[in-house]
């Protein structure tokens, strides 16, 4: 589903690489934890996935398509199937619950009939049920980010990409939204994770790459955040 | 293609932006209205010149008993076979095509029909006051300066008056009018581009949020834009819309009182008008497209 072939990015104006020559596959339905200091060139893997950046080297498959071969037209294409989800939520602030979901398919223009009859699924499917008239700022960090992957999930896509989806949010609540992104892997989607959490990744006994300074040092399959077993 | 969600996108910008909106809605409008009425001029200009292109002819007045002229100060009057010879000389030169002699009796009754509205006037004027004329018209009124030298140095002819050189000063002011009104209208272009430029610069920074999700859940280039180049488009038309307004003023109110002193039966039609206003108006709305969608590709990545 993911597949990195010896990929390079080096970020204009520095000398270190954010990722040096990394190569990796994640297959179809994985759950795949990216853990590793800041700065070690994790979000810059999921910038990478998204093409919101492009590699100085090597190659990048995403849903079977090379990255680089992939023309600008057909980048929002590819982003259709992959939903994201970050520390930050990014909710519009003046539309409720049920807006902020159904704005993901009405700007890539679903009819309105498809987005009633998807959008309050997603919302029960992420535990939201009788809060879909809510506004952003009448929720929870933890409800929030329920409705930011409530977003990410209702174009049903291949790979969800989180970006420390639990930094803004307490241990407890963390839980409930680990439970959700299970149950989004479940239907088949391919998980993404970059995570500094080490008890949410203990917990979760999936598989786990570590990064460091831009390069693997580990790859793990039913793996925990520490180095010991 | 949603369309209502467009236009609420459209309209939450415009009212987020209102006073830039204003201004560029101004700005467009009185920068289409001068480009109009450059193009009217031009239009009134055109339709001048064919009215009067077979209607000018040089006027050349004969000295007659007791001229004021001096040069009429040696010949007192002129005789047939003095008349005759200046007529025959008229018509032997290259330029001519045609020569009519107006005699003091013709003149006087145009004269009277001229200033009807004043019989006290007309009353002071006996026919043998109306000097005699010869009417000349040439092969091309442009070039008169070599005709009309060589007619005034003529002896018994007290005075040459040619309408192409009145009607020269006069289309003179005209097409310095138009270029003014072109000039300040390509001034108003720039500013306009300038103000939608910064308009669409301030929309894409309030709607940053909404534009990054947009980017993030793969809408297309075309969704993301749209909404910021309808903008333009709104403004540029209600612009425009405010010049076919001052258009449709300044022909009423401006052409149409030139046309009493001049132009007579060379009239601006609403035609010419309707056909002014449609292009300003596509000029208007092509020009502010154009201009967000430049400073779209600077202020919004996509």
């Amino acid at each position: 589903m993911i597949h990195f072939d010896n990929v390079t990015k080096v970020y204009a104006n520095q000398n270190r690489p954010a990722l040096d020559h990394v190569s990796v596959d994640v297959d179809k339905g994985e759950f795949v934890f990216l853990v590793g200091p800041s700065g070690s060139g994790k979000s810059t893997f999921l910038r990478l996935v998204l093409k919101e950046e492009r590699p100085n080297s090597g190659a990048i498959h995403v849903a079977g398509k090379e990255l680089s071969r992939l023309s600008n037209f057909k980048v929002p294409h590819l982003r259709r199937r992959i939903g994201c989800v970050f520390q930050d939520f990014r909710l519009l602030p003046n539309k409720n619950v049920y807006e902020n979901v159904a704005f993901a398919l009405e700007v890539i223009g679903k009819p309105r009939r498809f987005i009633r009859k998807v959008v309050p699924e997603v919302i029960e499917l992420v535990g939201l049920e009788g809060k879909a008239h809510r506004m952003p700022d009448e929720l929870s960090g933890g409800e929030q980010q329920r409705v930011a992957m409530a977003r990410a999930f209702v174009n049903r896509p291949m790979i969800l990409l989180a970006d420390e989806p639990t930094g803004n949010i307490d241990p407890a609540t963390s839980i409930g939204i680990m439970k959700v992104l299970d149950r989004i892997n479940r239907t088949g989607t391919t998980v993404v994770m970059a995570t500094h959490d080490a008890a949410i990744v203990d917990s979760m006994r999936k598989r786990v790459v570590e990064l460091e300074d831009g390069k693997i040092v580990r790859d793990q399959s039913r793996g925990v955040y520490g180095q010991a077993y | 293609m949603r369309a209502n969600f467009i236009f609420s996108e459209v309209w939450i910008g415009l009212r987020r932006n209102l006073t830039m909106t204003i201004a560029v809605i101004v700005t467009v409008a009185i920068a289409m209205a001068l480009l109009g009425v450059g193009l009217m001029i031009n239009a009134q200009v055109t339709r001048m010149k064919h009215y009067w292109a077979s209607r000018v002819e040089i006027s050349v007045f004969l000295c007659k008993k007791d001229d004021a002229f001096p040069v009429c100060k040696t010949s007192g009057g002129m005789d047939d076979t003095q008349k005759k010879e200046i007529e025959n000389t008229i018509k032997a030169m290259p330029q001519v095509q045609s020569v009519a002699f107006e005699t003091s009796a013709q003149a006087f009754e145009i004269f009277k029909a001229t200033y009807a509205d004043n019989p006290l006037f007309v009353s002071a004027v006996r026919a043998e006051d109306m000097p005699e004329s010869f009417r000349v018209k040439l092969k091309n009124p442009e070039e008169y300066s070599g005709a009309v030298g060589t007619l005034k140095t003529l002896k018994g002819v007290s005075n040459v008056i040619n309408h192409q050189e009145i009607l020269d000063r006069f289309f003179g002011l005209l097409e310095r009018l138009r270029w003014a009104a072109l000039v300040v209208a390509g001034i108003l272009v720039v500013s306009a581009i300038l103000l939608i430029g910064n308009t669409v610069r301030l929309s894409a920074y309030n709607r940053r949020r909404e534009t990054g999700i947009m980017r993030l859940v793969g809408a297309s280039n075309l969704y993301i834009q749209l909404p910021f180049v309808m903008e333009g488009v709104i403004a540029g038309l209600l612009g425009g819309v405010v010049a076919a307004v001052l258009l449709i003023v300044s022909k009423v109110f401006l052409f149409e009182s030139v046309q009493i002193y001049l132009a007579a039966n060379s009239q601006l039609e609403w035609n010419d008008v309707a056909w002014v206003i449609t292009l300003t108006m596509i000029v208007g709305v092509v020009i502010c497209v154009l201009a967000s969608f430049v400073t779209l590709r600077r202020y919004l990545k996509v």
